[in-house]
Formats: C-alpha cells, sequence, structure tokens
C-alpha cells in the first residue's frame, strides 16, 4: 500500500489539520505515503468553468507526474478527486485532446499515458486497508459518540464516472466511523451538498445551504459530523460562526471532525498531532469525552 | 499563440454548441423536474432552475442564458446529473454555458480571475496561510511539521503553457 500524496491547494493552504491527521494515521495502517514533487493546482474549479482545455492540462499534469512516479494517486480533497476522474475519461474519449496535452506536457518533460490510477481516501481506508485492518489497530474506542457521515459531493457522484461508493446510498465512511466504536445512523440530508462552490458568486446562499444541513444534524441528536472533503470542512467548521449569524441560530453548535482526526484519536494520537488544535467548530466536548478526560 | 490550441478551441466551442444546443430538441428533456427537485441553489436563490435552464436552451435562447449571472450559481454538486433520466445533465450543460460565457467576454463572477492569477504565478490557487488556532495564536506549515509547498519546477514554462490554453479560449 503506496501511493502518491496530492493534497490539492486547499489541502496544502489551510487544511493543515486533514493533512497533519493523514499523515499520522495512514502510516500506522500500513499505508505508505509519498509526497509528490512538480505538481499544480487540480484545475477545478478554477479552470472548468472557464477554459475547459486548461483544467484538462492541469489534471493530466498531476497524473503525468504520478505516472512518472510509477505510483496511484491519493488526492486529499474530494474535488482534486474528481477532476483527475474526469480528465481520465475525457482524455480517453478524445485522442485529440489527449495528443494537445501531451504535447504540452513534453515542454515540461512530462507524458500522460493514463496509467496511474486515482484512488479515494474512503476507498484506501474502507476497501485496502479494510475495516478489520483498522479495528485491530484501535486502541481507544469511541464508544458512546454518535457521528453524522458526510461524504460529499464529488466522492460519491457521478456514479457513471466514479464508484467510491453508492450515489444514493453511500454506506462507507458509515462503516468507517463504527469501526472505530462510534455510532452513526442514516438521516435524510446525508447525501446534501455543502454549498461551498457558490461562495464564489453568492456568500449569503451559500451559508444557508450549509447550516440547514448542520441545523439537521443537530436536531437528529449527533455529537458532531464528520467528512473527508476539504471544501465540505471548511464551510461546516470554518464558517460555523458565520452560519450561526446568517441563519439566525443562535443555539447551533456541531463539532466537526476529519475522519482522520477521529481515527486518529481511536489509534492513540494526540490531539495536537491530528491538529484538531485547528478545528473551529466546539470540538473539545468530544475529544474530552472521548480520551476520557470528562468531568 | 499556438495554432493546435486555437483550432481545440474552435472544435471545442463547436462540439459545446452541438452538444448543448443540436442535440437538445425539446422532447430529449421530458421537463420532469427531477434536476430541479434536487438542486440545492434551486432552493435558495430566485432564477436558478436547472429544468428552465434545460428548457430555455432547447428553445435557442442561448444570447439571454450566456448573460445571465444564474449560470455561475450551480455548487456542481451532480445530484442533476445523476438523477436525470434522459442523461441530459444540467451540470454539464451549465459547464458549457460558462467556458462560452467566458469565451463570449460576458461577465463573470471575479474570484475566477484571482483562480487564475494564482495559477499563473504560483501553480496553485491559494498559498499557505498562517492558521488560527482554537485557543488563540497562529500556526504555519512550518510549526506544525508540515513539509514545504513546492509548486511546478520551471514556473516560466507552466506559465507560458497554460496562459496559452487560457487565452485560446477567450476569443478575441
Amino acid at each position: 500500500m503506496k501511493y502518491a500524496l496530492y493534497l490539492g491547494c486547499t489541502v496544502q493552504s489551510d487544511q493543515y489539520g486533514f493533512e497533519a491527521s493523514v499523515r499520522e494515521t495512514l502510516p500506522k495502517l500500513g499505508v505508505e505515503l509519498v509526497d509528490m514533487d512538480d505538481v499544480s493546482c487540480c484545475g477545478f474549479p478554477a479552470l472548468s468553468s472557464v477554459s475547459v482545455t486548461g483544467w484538462h492540462y492541469l489534471s493530466a499534469r498531476n497524473l503525468a507526474i504520478a505516472e512518472k512516479m510509477g505510483l496511484d494517486v491519493l488526492p486529499l480533497c474530494n474535488g482534486c478527486h474528481l477532476s483527475f476522474i474526469e480528465t481520465i475519461h475525457a482524455l480517453e474519449a478524445d485522442p485529440g485532446l489527449k495528443e494537445i496535452v501531451n504535447r504540452n506536457l513534453e515542454k515540461e518533460g512530462l507524458h500522460y499515458e493514463g496509467t496511474a490510477k486515482v484512488v479515494h481516501l474512503i476507498e484506501v481506508l474502507h476497501d485496502v486497508v479494510g475495516v478489520e485492518g483498522i479495528s485491530e489497530k484501535v486502541k481507544t474506542r469511541l464508544e458512546g459518540v454518535k457521528l453524522a457521515a458526510h461524504p460529499g459531493c464529488h466522492a460519491i457522484r457521478p456514479s457513471d464516472l466514479q464508484k467510491v461508493d453508492d450515489a444514493e446510498n453511500p454506506q462507507k465512511l458509515d462503516t468507517l466511523i463504527k469501526a472505530l466504536g462510534a455510532e452513526t445512523f442514516d438521516y435524510p440530508e446525508k447525501i446534501d451538498c455543502c454549498g461551498s462552490q457558490l461562495a464564489v458568486s453568492s456568500g449569503r446562499s451559500t451559508l444557508k445551504i450549509a447550516g440547514e444541513k448542520l441545523q439537521a444534524v443537530q436536531s437528529y441528536g449527533f455529537d458532531g459530523l464528520v467528512t473527508t472533503c476539504p471544501f465540505c470542512f471548511k464551510m461546516y467548521d470554518g464558517r460555523q460562526r458565520a452560519i450561526k449569524g446568517a441563519i439566525g441560530d443562535r443555539s447551533l453548535e456541531v463539532p466537526v471532525f476529519y475522519y482522520t482526526q477521529i481515527l486518529g484519536l481511536a489509534l492513540g494520537s494526540s490531539p495536537e498531532k491530528l491538529g484538531l488544535q485547528m478545528n473551529q467548530s466546539p470540538v473539545d466536548g468530544v475529544v474530552n469525552k472521548i480520551l476520557g478526560d470528562d468531568e | 499563440m499556438s495554432s493546435d490550441v486555437d483550432q481545440r478551441e474552435v472544435e471545442f466551442i463547436s462540439l459545446m454548441l452541438q452538444k448543448s444546443v443540436g442535440e437538445m430538441h425539446a422532447e430529449v428533456c421530458d421537463q420532469c423536474g427531477k434536476c430541479s427537485s434536487a438542486c440545492p441553489v434551486s432552493k435558495e436563490i430566485e432564477g436558478f432552475n436547472p429544468r428552465q435552464l434545460i428548457a430555455r436552451v432547447a428553445l435557442g435562447k442561448m444570447d439571454e442564458l450566456l448573460a445571465d449571472e444564474a449560470i455561475w450559481t450551480c455548487t456542481t454538486c451532480l445530484k442533476c446529473r445523476e438523477r436525470c433520466p434522459e442523461e441530459i445533465s444540467p451540470y454539464d450543460v451549465i459547464l458549457v454555458l460558462r467556458n462560452l460565457a467566458y469565451r463570449a467576454g460576458l461577465n463573470y463572477p471575479g474570484g475566477y480571475d484571482d483562480f487564475i492569477n494564482g495559477i499563473l504565478e504560483r501553480g496553485f490557487i491559494s498559498e499557505p496561510q498562517e492558521v488560527r488556532a482554537r485557543g488563540g495564536g497562529k500556526l504555519s506549515r512550518g510549526a506544525l511539521g508540515l513539509p514545504g509547498v513546492k509548486g511546478p519546477k520551471d514556473m516560466g514554462v507552466f506559465r507560458g503553457i497554460v496562459e496559452k490554453i487560457i487565452e485560446a479560449g477567450k476569443g478575441n
């Protein structure tokens, strides 16, 4: 189990809790991560809306680097993941585009063939390491903690291009939560969008879309929300205070975690090593409960 | 400007028009509304409705559509693509409309220029920030023991290539 680790703009710029917790936990599960040199943005959503060719160039460029390393690539962002998947399909379907991409890649000493596979973090944990592989390493079971799973749009849709999990009834993140001893259950808003991509054109609507989901999660009695997407996390965690203001709900309080953060707590890592000091939502109660530091 | 990219743009635009307009006859879309009922933006923003958008494409109202700011409000959640029984995918149509609007020099959110400039300057839309800790203080990648961020090895060559591709699409 060895992958080229692709961070992506958002993770490497400010989602350090995700990166730190991935680097802390995956090696403990026998997954080796190799950093990538020379990479760039994946092109989504920056270029996909204005220059489809530019978008595929950037994604293919990063895939070409993974190819050169002889490794499959693990992007930490749902958006980058889908971007790579879309580019693989686009270049396969359009040899002309592939040729143009390669003619330009040549100038950068690169070549895209399409041999590097793209894997999602949920696939690595659920399908490769497996629930048993995780369970046997758990030192602290997350007993009595109820966590809502939020896989995020770009991890599960569109099902004609990718099969990380079922598009309408995803269960893998739930299974991974249960593998740590925590509880989870389905809820109607589980596969709903966080709205973060709307921020570029309408900030207020973004906050309302995210707020409705957080209110629902709180109303069902969950102790927190768990995701593997940096865009969704930034929305639900980083902007939770703004969301409270936008929807006028002062009682809204939902601790938000990256899956690898709670995985790390279960594996015995310290909260600091998992970057939990950077979560902006009120996570202390849940963390203390897990570590047995309450009352 | 390299001619292969220019040629590609001409092909792209005609292909996109063919896909979004030529093949989209009224009878292809049943106007069932599964897209709109799934759409998170339709609930919040008046004027954004994927079902109506497809109807307007089928009616050939391209000028009006390309200038409509609503095409920039899609969150790319892909539920419409997932649930469309005719495999029309309003998401993909919206992506085409955005690309065409950008090429036509029509209005688009300024944020996209920031994204593009970031990519051309450093290879990424954003650069590493100092992040606020919940208990106070700020943390950098270095302070957390995370490795430094390395962009494209030869930024000059990278920038030249990406700039040409984007400019070719901008139309002039």
